[in-house]
């Protein structure tokens, strides 16, 4: 191996800049930048073997890359700065991308040379040039000179070539070096005139056969300028449709397609722009049918690192830019030219979501610098709709790539007394009657409003190491700019954003148009969001706005779906297990309403009694006490006619068998206090009403932290929301009486035994025993973070959030109500039917049930 | 012609309709699914589909199998788009059909009628293509919220109609076939007799146990009115599968469907789920849903007095596969699924009960059906599984190319880069 070294420049010390790229998931994934050496490197026995290596640029001493050059690996160079290969090992394809074609090719000299030596004789030639490597090679194949009269013997061969690793290389060679596609094309236009069918589908076979070889040169080729219409030309007649021609030719050659902004002076980036689109055409619609895996990804990779080199130019090109955003500066310019020029923005940043975060950080830097966001202002208000898609579309992919950027500018536009960006989207959202854009612009503001629980991250970073290192980038710490800018929006915008809704206030009927009923379905989607995040300013709003009483209104408009837009509104805040929105519910009677849409509906079973009853579902289940005595004392006929449905038979039973509670609610509130009192001196878990047979460390830590939180957000609910008159001693009154109330009604609503049996195999390793409620609601408690955390993640994608998952969603954005939730949150996620987690309670407290307080206070105690 | 007629007509011929026209459909669409429950009831004769993928002219082939809509009923159990090249044509006519036909066409919901996933799988992609925005794909999702999460099918009988016209149904009603398996000319290709416990039915799966349950003399004695065979127990119909949280049926009526499919919890189960050859629950590798063995769908038919669970979701070599003694079956409606799998498709045809009691024993809506297992336990505790239906798969494979254009992707009309 030694005696290969002389013929090969050493170029171990030349350190060549270079990112490492891995195909994960048919996207090439960046691993970083770094420098490549190549080189022998000894290894034991004093034997040496040739590797590449990449050391990472930022910390030395990291290795991105270390991988031995053997026979296997396929090794290859594309276009000037590529190589690519697949790592042999574990079967990942691999990218080198070079800065500069120096390196790569001096890198390439180095493999080439070391594979030449695995291969003698298979591809000697010109190391410089090794996109076409030479011709002598040990198998050489040759096809039939490209003519009509041989297409048949052409295709034979191809097929018969195609079916080993080795002769599909020497075949590729082949077809490279004689130039053999450009051959073939001008076939197609003799078999045309001849009208001769047969020799166009062979040619079309012949020519898949061509690209499915799944070279990059092959493909680079077939897309170049003088192919490309031929090649597609041939692929019109597929003998697999044999009465059907496509017209690809007259599609690509079309040059109407290509729009230009502002002229690419650079011919090869012109070129890429180009190629990129006819390997689109080629990978979408052509070859749409036949593609295999690795066709796929071959096309997949040329589009992406095309896509990489298009944006590097244009986001490092000044003056490009410069004209480009100028277009918008001038008065009085052509307005096509400027919607082109927002659409081209937008086809930008587009191409940037693939783009690994750093890049695509540049490029939007770059567009900011030069205004970008004059530009999405712009296109907001142009009249043409298209234009607006763009525009909301461009904002939506900077929101959605680091919405702190967005943030950063309006607090800067706060500070300069501007109207901030969310005043200019609240206007368009009223006035916008596109549905697209409007559900964008609902999009965005929920992101930009979004900045995470805004109170105490330390709490979440005690509950849950790893939670907290994903929340931390997006939450930093009481950023008083924040807080500015929410204070901000409470106080101005968010009333001119929920005009509509405030606006019922003076409305008689509930007739709407289209455009108005999904405006108030946006609101309220909005508001919903706004009420899980934004916690105790959400509330004074929904307060001071009287929202609960004018979303009620909605309960008996026509639209059955905004009827169901309403129900999930209520069923939201109730959701939250916050007493003030229980009471301030039951205040405003609008849970009679909702009552009446059921009895209206049933006994249909339709989507609105099923809303209806969950809703109400919820309230037995999470033994919603106020709410509860609010229906049966004020809806009790109402009720009577449901009782065939079990929900409301269990509430006015619920509701007859404790209402001797009531009375001594005051009692009852002191001997929580108590309880409350004591509990800091206890340990917590052994003071709740709970116990463990095992506890693992992270638990204890939990519980620890629960109720820190809980004493935290106590104090901090106390200060925030002196409106809403909650204070701890009510909270804890429905503590207590949650206890035997709900484990009453669970013991009758549902077959315990049954649901046990379906939920035994979930937790076997967690078998309750009688009188043990907690371990159950261990495994909810862990089910319950990862929906946090999942809710977190996905902020973005409003939509995915079910009712339950919301809730518990919310109920960590509200954590007074968690120590609540140490009961109530098994039996919230056991959503729709989770009685498994149940069957304990049902054990425990049914004797409970008769005898009430004491005994659950002693049990609190324990 | 009215304006719904037209657009059948459009899309039939595979050309989509223009973006207002899709908006009022949606809008149309809507109006309906709302009237429905989480668990449709349909009655049979009814045939019903899995898997559709956006194989638009495999859809077309289905019907010519399985006979045109309105005279057949369909119900197809999600998983319309994504994958294929025409997503938008197949749901948007599968809809147009639906409005046009309310009581014809039954749609539930599949895991990949979802925001999240369409936009990973191909009909987002698609829908900007074809008209330039996502409009269109967001009206389609806002309809995806209101589809129904299951359905039920009642009167099934325990005998079966002729395939085609050339069979008396005199042959008909004295063979007692529980299974039958037709070409797409409705040739039949195997028969099986009802069969005692532990032989097997064509799969591999032994046939259901039992006698016939009907009551003397209302077998199959070929009445005059051409109704045989007695109503059997009912078929639930679902994307998925079971959920743990769900142990009734009326647990999935209780669902608040209106959103998008959730991660995880009962919808989300419904629609994620497979059956396995495991013992109880076991994780799925799909990452959302479980798996579920024998065990599981025993106790929830025995339950919930369901003779079969149809379901969809997983690709079958043979278009359909009933596994645990007939309990459940996989139903798939996509030949050479993704222009490549090889295989074949099946729909599933339950043809029409004699008596129509049963229908009445489940109406449509909570009316003594609010029991809970509790009840349902109690009543059927005399009673063995349920004689399973008679069933007819009508396989059929990938419609000839040449009646299609060249299956591809639109491409995109104008470029910058």
């Amino acid at each position: 191996m030694a005696a290969a070294q002389p013929q090969v420049p050493h170029p171990s010390t030349d350190r060549k800049r270079v990112k490492v790229y891995e195909l994960r998931n048919n996207d090439w994934f960046d691993r970083g930048t770094g420098f490549c050496t190549a080189g022998w490197h000894p290894i034991e026995d004093s034997q040496r073997e040739p590797r590449v290596v990449v050391e990472s640029e930022d910390q030395p001493e990291r290795v991105l890359l270390e991988t031995r050059i053997c026979k296997e690996d396929g090794f290859h160079k594309q276009q000037e700065t590529l190589i690519v290969w697949t790592e042999p090992s574990n079967g990942v394809d691999m990218a080198l991308s070079f800065q500069e074609a120096e390196g790569c090719t001096m890198i390439w000299r180095f493999i080439h040379s070391v594979q030449q030596q695995f291969n003698p004789g298979a591809a000697a030639g010109d190391d410089t040039l090794s996109d076409d490597l030479a011709m002598d090679m040990h198998n050489t194949v040759q096809l039939p000179e490209a003519a009509l009269g041989n297409l048949g013997m052409i295709e034979d061969s191809m097929r018969a070539l195609s079916t080993t690793a080795a002769s599909r290389d020497a075949l590729t060679k082949f077809i490279l070096n004689e130039g053999y596609i450009l051959k073939l094309i001008p076939l197609v236009e003799q078999a045309e005139d001849f009208e001769s069918l047969n020799d166009l589908h062979r040619l079309c076979n012949i020519m898949k056969l061509v690209i499915l070889l799944n070279d990059t040169s092959i493909i680079e080729h077939a897309v170049s300028d003088e192919c490309v219409i031929g090649v597609v030309g041939a692929l019109e007649y597929d003998p697999d449709f044999p009465s059907h021609k496509a017209n690809h030719r007259q599609w690509l050659k079309d040059s109407g397609r290509y729009k230009e902004v502002v002229r690419i002076e650079d011919g090869s980036i012109l070129r890429k722009v180009h190629q990129t689109y006819r390997l689109l055409y080629l990978k979408d619609v052509v070859l749409a049918r036949i593609l295999d895996d690795n066709t796929f990804s071959v096309l997949n990779s040329l589009i992406f690192f095309n896509q990489v080199d298009i944006v590097q130019h244009i986001q490092a090109n000044q003056s490009f830019l410069g004209e480009l955003f100028d277009i918008f500066k001038t008065q009085g310019q052509d307005s096509r030219r400027k919607k082109e020029a927002v659409l081209f923005i937008q086809q930008c940043c587009s191409i940037a979501k693939n783009l690994q975060p750093p890049a695509r950080q540049t490029l939007y830097n770059n567009f900011l610098s030069h205004g970008l966001l004059q530009v999405i202002n712009f296109g907001l208000r142009h009249n043409d709709v298209a234009v607006r898609v763009g525009a909301t579309d461009i904002l939506v992919s900077m929101i959605d790539h680091d919405p702190q950027m967005i943030r950063r500018t309006i607090y800067h536009q706060i500070q300069e007394k501007q109207p901030p960006l969310t005043d200019s989207l609240i206007d368009l959202l009223l006035i916008e009657v596109d549905l697209g854009v409007k559900s964008q612009i609902s999009d965005a503001l929920k992101v930009l409003l979004d900045q995470g629980p805004p109170a105490q991250p330390e709490v979440y970073a005690k509950a849950n190491g790893e939670h907290a290192v994903r929340l931390q980038p997006r939450m930093p710490t009481a950023d008083p700019q924040q807080e500015q800018f929410l204070d901000l929006f409470y106080d101005q915008s968010a009333v001119k954003l929920f005009q509509p809704l405030i606006m019922l206030k003076d409305r008689t009927t509930m007739n709407f148009t289209v455009q108005q009923a999904s405006m108030f379905t946006y609101l309220i989607e909005i508001l919903c969001f706004f009420i899980r995040q934004h916690h105790h300013r959400s509330k004074f709003f929904v307060l001071n706005n009287d929202i609960v009483k004018r979303v009620g209104q909605l309960l008996v408009c026509q639209e059955k779906y905004l009827k169901l837009v309403a129900i999930r509104f209520l069923r939201q805040l109730i959701g939250l297990q916050d007493e003030f929105y229980v009471k301030h519910i039951s205040e405003k009677k609008v849970v009679g309403p909702i009552l009446d849409v059921l009895v209206q509906t049933m006994p249909r079973d339709n989507l609105l009694s099923s809303a209806c009853l969950e809703f109400f579902e919820h309230i037995k289940k999470e033994n919603i006490r106020d709410l509860m005595k609010y229906l049966v004392e004020n809806h009790r006929d109402q009720l009577q006619k449901l009782v065939y449905v079990e929900i409301f038979r269990d509430i006015i039973l619920k509701y007859d068998q404790t209402r001797g509670f009531s009375v001594s609610l005051d009692y009852f509130m002191e001997a929580e206090d108590d309880v409350r009192r004591k509990r800091p001196n206890v340990n917590p878990r052994t003071g709740g009403p709970m116990e463990y047979v095992t506890m693992d460390p992270a638990e204890e830590e939990y519980w620890n932290t629960s109720d820190d939180e809980e004493d935290q957000q106590a104090k901090a609910g106390g200060r925030a929301a002196p409106a809403n008159g909650m204070s701890p001693g009510t909270k804890l009154v429905d503590y207590g009486s949650d206890e035997d109330g709900d484990d009453h009604v669970e013991a009758g609503a549902l077959s315990a035994e049954d649901e046990g049996r379906l939920a035994a195999d979930k937790m076997d390793e967690e078998t309750p025993k009688p009188g043990e409620v907690a371990p159950p609601e261990r495994l909810s408690e862990k089910r319950r973070r990862e929906e946090d955390e999942e809710d977190d993640l996905g902020k973005l994608i409003q939509h995915k959030r079910r009712n339950s998952s919301s809730t518990s969603a919310n109920s960590s954005n509200s954590p007074v109500f968690i120590r609540k939730g140490k009961n109530g949150a098994s039996r919230r996620d056991s959503g729709g039917g989770g009685g498994p987690k149940k069957i304990a309670i049902t054990l425990g407290s049914s004797i409970k049930a008769g005898n009430g307080q004491a005994n659950s206070k002693s049990e609190d105690e324990a | 012609m009215s304006d719904l007629d037209k657009a059948i007509a459009q899309l039939r011929a595979c050309r989509p309709i223009p973006e207002a026209q899709v908006r009022e459909l949606c809008h149309k669409a809507r109006e309906l699914l709302i009237e429905e429950g989480n668990v449709v009831t349909v009655a049979a004769p009814v045939t019903i589909c899995g898997d559709i993928h956006g194989q638009f002219h495999d859809l077309m082939e289905l019907f010519r199998v399985g006979g045109d809509p309105p005279d057949t009923n369909y119900l197809f159990m999600g998983d319309f788009v994504d994958r294929g090249f025409y997503s938008l044509e197949s749901f948007l006519l599968l809809l147009c059909l639906k409005v046009r036909y309310p009581d014809r066409m039954t749609l539930i919901r599949g895991n990949h009628e979802s925001r999240q996933i369409t936009t990973v799988y191909g009909f987002y992609d698609e829908c900007v293509r074809k008209y330039g925005s996502a409009n269109v794909w967001r009206y389609c999702c806002d309809v995806f919220d209101y589809l129904a999460l299951g359905a039920i099918v009642l009167g099934a009988s325990n005998t079966l109609s002729p395939p085609n016209e050339h069979i008396s149904s005199e042959d008909y009603a004295n063979a007692d076939i529980e299974i039958e398996v037709c070409n797409a000319d409705g040739d039949i290709m195997s028969r099986f007799q009802r069969r005692s416990d532990g032989e097997r039915s064509p799969n591999g799966a032994s046939a259901s146990a039992g006698e016939k349950t009907g009551p003397p003399g209302s077998g199959a004695s070929g009445s005059s009115g051409g109704s045989t065979g007695n109503p059997t127990g009912a078929v639930l119909c679902v994307h998925g599968g079971l959920s743990p949280l769900i142990d009734t049926v009326d647990k999935i009526r209780l669902l608040d469907r209106k959103q998008e499919v959730p991660h995880e919890g009962a919808m989300c189960d419904l629609l994620w789920s497979d059956p396995d050859e495991i013992d109880g629950w076991g994780l799925s590798p799909r990452g959302a849903g479980f798996l579920f063995g024998a065990d599981i769908v025993k106790v929830f038919n025995h339950r919930n007095d369901l003779s079969l669970i149809a379901r969809a979701h997983q690709l079958v070599m043979e278009g359909f596969k009933e596994m645990f003694d007939a309990s459940i079956v996989t139903v798939w409606s996509a030949p050479n699924y993704c222009y490549r799998c090889g295989n074949v498709a099946a729909v599933l045809e339950l043809s029409e009960g004699g008596g129509g009691e049963s229908i009445m024993a489940r109406s449509n809506g909570d009316v003594g059906r609010s029991d809970g297992g509790m009840r349902g336990v109690m009543m059927e505790s005399e009673g063995a599984i349920k004689n399973g239906p008679a069933r007819r798969y009508r396989v059929f494979q990938a419609a000839p190319q040449d009646s299609r254009g060249m299956p591809a992707k639109k491409p995109v009309a104008d470029y910058f880069l």
